[in-house]
């Protein structure tokens, strides 16, 4: 696997969509080439902050509320 | 009268759809509500959206094979709601031009002085929020299923009735465009040392 090949499935491999095989060949070429580490390292970085600052808001409970109201007459 | 014994009475009846529905369905709420306000922009619509959504969710609850998908069933019907009633009035800035990404520009720039990429850490909720509500809604939407709501690309597929190959498309371009703009976003507010991408 060369550096292009590699790193057309950076975000496949960081979101564990690509097949066992591709895993490992992936995995293989990090290890060789620190570049391309470099790379899945500061892409995996920049998912995990998105992660972290998106998912903190939840429902707000007036609207729990007001679906169960409407819902079962609560 | 024979003293018969009181015979027992039939169990109440149970409401298996609305028993079902708080398992399955109510328990996704949040994710509804997330989606809903990245897709409204608008914390009134997005109660609105989310409301409309679960009536009818509840009132198709028959039609949903219980125990499969239901996140992606009910998102599904948020998402058809969003199209039909909001779209029209919603009027979202669609200034990111995604043709016009450099793959990994980013990276490029910070590879030097930042390769961990801890200028992101500086970078508030909000900001982040802003910047996703900056970007086309297809994009948008393919981004928040996957980077806020975590599925995989063929739920997403199958939630937007597109192939997965679109999905990994829009996924690349959605976070590079993103990621260009929080770029810019720090190097204006000081947090890392660059010029704009």
């Amino acid at each position: 696997m060369n550096c292009r090949e590699c790193v057309d499935h950076l975000y496949a491999f960081l979101d564990r969509e690509v097949t066992p095989e591709l895993e490992r060949d992936i995995k293989q070429h990090l290890e060789e080439c620190p570049p391309c580490g470099d790379q899945f390292d500061f892409e995996a970085a920049y998912l995990k902050f998105l992660r972290a600052r998106c998912h903190t808001q939840g429902a707000p409970d007036e609207l729990k509320r007001r679906v169960l109201r409407e819902l079962f007459g609560e | 009268m024979s003293p018969n014994p009181t015979p027992t009475p039939p169990p109440v009846p149970v409401d298996e759809k609305r028993d079902s529905f708080e398992r399955e369905a109510l328990v996704h709420l949040d994710t509804l509500y997330r989606v809903a306000l990245r897709l409204t922009a608008n914390a009134a619509d997005a109660d609105d959206l989310v409301q409309e959504t679960m009536l009818k969710a509840y009132r198709a609850w028959d039609q949903y094979e219980k125990g499969t998908n239901a996140k992606g069933w009910l998102l599904t019907i948020l998402r058809h709601a969003f199209i039909n009633e909001y779209r029209r009035r919603i009027r979202h800035p669609e200034n990111v031009d995604l043709d016009t990404i450099e793959p990994f520009a980013v990276f490029g720039e910070i590879q030097d002085d930042d390769p961990q990429g801890a200028f992101f850490d500086k970078i508030v909720d909000d900001e982040v929020l802003r910047a996703i509500d900056q970007l086309p809604e297809s994009f948008r939407e393919t981004l928040v299923l996957s980077d806020v709501e975590g599925m995989s690309y063929q739920e997403i597929a199958k939630i937007l009735g597109i192939p997965v190959g679109t999905v990994k498309s829009r996924l690349f371009r959605a976070r590079q465009a993103l990621q260009g703009r929080l770029y810019d976003y720090a190097v204006s507010q000081g947090y890392i040392k660059g010029t704009p991408a």
